[in-house]
């Protein structure tokens, strides 16, 4: 009878689910709810988990509870601590849900909302969670080895160096990249500029505080630290308000970019309990809660989502960036979907913690599914303003005008009816000069999560707070990635650059930690900068740059993962990874193919450099713009050298694997397994 | 009505619980509980251990995109 009942409301999950999907895939015309949306999403999740994780958990990996766990192996109280699963699934959720999928989906909502949409929700359920369980399992059988360790023992040393040159490669991308967007949103803007910057004294306030106070006492500093952010999100409108505060805290994108070029070296070098761990304790409080309420806003207010299922720009031509659903579409969504970086946590951190190795497919599954969720929530966010708000403030200046009379007539010629006094309206409403040209996310996902919040609390009066909250939370998050990222990149290069120099190897060498902080800081501060100065926004060639970067990271996952189930004899189960991967390498290899040498330099990087080179050649670029032209040339270069860089290496990590492939397969070469052998728990059943 | 009462407390109880091992504000009672097991060696101190915590928590990626 029980059994009945399951598989009753089972079926109405998914049939449910069915409708929900048909639902906003079919609809034309009028405006959809987006309750729509919610109801595609959970419920394609909980068949997703109940069928698929389950097949997955049974069948390819044999998850085995009998088996001990690191964590209860090597309990130390320090690094292996066996962590109740629903603490670790907020640990785990909490290190993986970054900026991207915020970021990604907001942009991809270009193309309409249904190719975003349909990829997060299928990417997640078929790709992303898929790796970031299978990486998980890997890692827990290894006592937490990373993936770069992984790649080393079970594909080849030369994989493994790959393996590793590419994550920091990747980071100094993803680095340049979210700056660009904290950058974006807060230019010209007093308010969001000075909340941001009262961050700083706050976070360094709660370090001390927890380093010589109460030393440890995590909860009561982070209400302290929460309430005074909050304070300082109000506060921001009196300096917005007054002439003289507001032009002190008025910074152009240069300025803004070299700012915060000086706080992620300031981050990395000092000690870390004074300024990186206080502030990443604020953001990851803001975070839950912004998450949190922006669930219970879309919920509240159900929405009309006013962008159309498919705009005229799936041809290529869209504004926000160039390229054509495929393969941009998925190089944009990215960590909504599949996130390389994911393997970074879902190796390493989080199988030190597992107390049951059952508990992978909740933690590593279940935490990703949740992020795609995440990403709907801001496609939804981003497609319930009008469509024609959204492209201006996504569009850079150069494509549709720089003032709002022009923004609104170039965009109204594209069928999406929009006046100058609705752009100056909003900007005004919001307590900003202009959001034209902000192209980068963050401002359109904060006037999509103010105007829902605003509906539920406060009305049009707290708009302004709200988008100030919105923005706020976006830029603290991305900097507790940013200076996190640069901390961690510096300990990557040390060690990397170390192989050849010993003293910079040293991690308490004091001017081995400045250099190797100055080097990172050098590297991403390059790309933040070039995007800053790029006439066409710098979202445009260094958002696909990043998913790139990112989605080949996920193939790298995916191919040590491959190739460890197939020295565990699971060929039978084995295109569960092979068939992402298969896809991975297709997307990524397109996308790269495009941006390097498409003739449309709006996409291709070559035939950006060579336009501007027959502009310089033809007279057409004034004397006093020659040298900056030739720099963005070499910009466009660089470009392109990183990409074919990037996929270069790939192939040879793809090849050394296919070798390795071949020899179990077809020579039936005994593989050796890097286990660790197999130890039976001490815990009761149910502990 | 008297055991709807005890399952909520233990209900925030858990919770509370919970939040504190999330967020590391029970991490040092932890540790000095593990080092007890493991024999009589002085632990460190609360401000040494959030230290020697961090530095370990922040030299490899736990903040993702």
């Amino acid at each position: 009878m029980k059994r009945l009942l399951t598989v009753i409301v089972w079926i109405a999950v998914g049939g449910t689910g069915a409708i929900a999907l048909a639902t906003i895939a079919l609809h034309r015309g009028e405006p959809i709810n987006a309750t729509w949306f919610v109801l595609a999403a959970v419920c394609s999740y909980l068949v997703a988990y109940r069928l698929y994780s389950a097949f997955i958990a049974a069948k390819l990996l044999a998850l085995d509870n009998s088996r001990a766990t690191p964590a209860e192996r090597r309990d130390d109280g320090r690094d292996f601590v066996p962590t109740n699963k629903w603490v670790l699934f907020g640990h785990h959720f909490a290190a993986i849900a970054g900026p991207g999928p915020l970021v990604g989906p907001t942009l991809a909502a270009q193309f309409g909302y249904l190719p975003g949409t349909l990829w997060l929700i299928a990417g997640a359920a078929f790709a992303g969670c898929v790796q970031d369980l299978v990486i998980l399992f890997c890692s827990i059988r290894r006592d937490g080895k990373t993936l770069g360790e992984m790649a080393r023992q079970e594909v080849s040393r030369r994989g493994g160096f790959i393996a590793q040159l590419a994550v920091l490669a990747i980071m100094v991308i993803l680095l340049g990249v979210v700056a660009l967007v904290v950058v974006n949103a807060l230019k010209s803007s007093p308010w969001a500029t000075f909340t941001l910057s009262m961050t700083i004294p706050i976070a360094l306030l709660l370090g001390v505080y927890l380093r010589y106070f109460r030393p440890g006492r995590v909860l009561e500093a982070s209400v302290i630290g929460v309430a005074l952010v909050l304070f300082v999100v109000v506060a921001g409108q009196w300096v917005a308000d007054s002439p003289a505060l507001a032009s002190k805290f008025t910074l152009s994108g240069v300025a803004l970019a070299f700012a915060i070029i000086a706080y992620g070296f300031a981050a990395s070098a000092l000690p870390v309990w004074l300024l990186l761990a206080p502030r990443d304790y604020l953001s990851a409080f803001i975070k839950a809660g912004a998450i949190f309420s922006l669930a219970a806003g879309i919920l509240l207010v159900r929405p009309q989502v006013l962008m159309p299922p498919l705009t005229r720009f799936v041809d290529g031509s869209g504004p926000v960036f160039a390229g054509k659903i495929f393969p941009f579409c998925f190089i944009t969504i990215a960590c909504g979907a599949i996130s390389g970086f994911h393997s970074m946590i879902s190796s390493g951190t989080t199988p030190k913690m597992i107390q049951r190795e059952g508990h992978a497919r909740f933690i590593g599954y279940g935490a990703m599914l949740l992020e795609s969720f995440v990403g709907v929530m801001a496609m939804v966010a981003a497609c319930a303003m009008t469509p024609g708000v959204y492209f201006a403030i996504n569009s850079p200046a150069t494509i549709v005008g720089a003032t709002p009379e022009a923004a609104a007539q170039t965009i109204s010629s594209w069928g999406y009816p929009l006046s100058a006094a609705t752009m100056t309206g909003l900007a005004h409403a919001v307590g900003e000069q202009t959001l034209l040209n902000r192209a980068g996310g963050a401002p359109s996902l904060a006037v999509g999560m103010a105007q829902i919040f605003s509906s539920t609390i406060g009305g049009e009066r707290l708009l302004s707070i709200w988008y100030h909250f919105a923005i706020m939370f976006e830029a603290l998050f991305i900097l507790t990635v940013l200076d996190a990222g640069t901390r961690v990149g510096r300990f990557m290069m040390q060690e990397l650059v170390g192989r050849v120099w010993k003293p910079l190897g040293r991690m308490n060498w004091y001017p081995g930690i400045l250099l190797s902080s100055a080097l990172i800081v050098g590297a991403w501060g390059y790309f933040l900068y070039q995007g800053v100065v790029d006439p066409l926004g710098g979202i445009n060639s260094l958002w696909p740059l990043f998913g790139i970067s990112n989605q080949l990271l996920a193939a790298v996952a995916l191919v040590v993962a491959t190739t460890i189930l197939l020295k565990m004899n699971r060929l039978r189960w084995i295109w569960v990874t092979l068939l992402p991967m298969a896809w991975l390498v297709v997307v990524t290899m397109t996308a790269s193919y495009q941006k390097i040498f498409s003739p449309n330099p709006r996409i291709g990087f070559l035939a950006a450099a060579n336009a501007m080179a027959a502009q310089i050649a033809g007279g057409k670029i004034p004397a006093a713009r020659i040298v900056e032209t030739h720099r963005l040339i070499f910009n466009q270069r660089l470009d392109a050298v990183v990409t074919a860089t990037l996929a270069v290496m790939f192939l040879v990590l793809l090849v050394e694997a296919v070798i390795q492939w071949h020899a179990i397969l077809g020579r039936g070469k005994e593989p050796v397994l890097y286990e660790t052998p197999y130890v039976v728990t001490q815990w009761a059943e149910g502990d | 009505m008297r055991r709807a009462w005890r399952y909520t407390r233990s209900g925030l109880t858990r919770l509370w619980q919970g939040l504190r091992e999330w967020s590391g504000d029970a991490a040092y009672e932890r540790y000095v509980k593990c080092t007890a097991r493991d024999g009589p060696k002085a632990p460190l101190s609360p401000s040494q251990f959030y230290v020697e915590q961090l530095n370990r928590r922040y030299s490899r990626p736990n903040r993702c995109c």
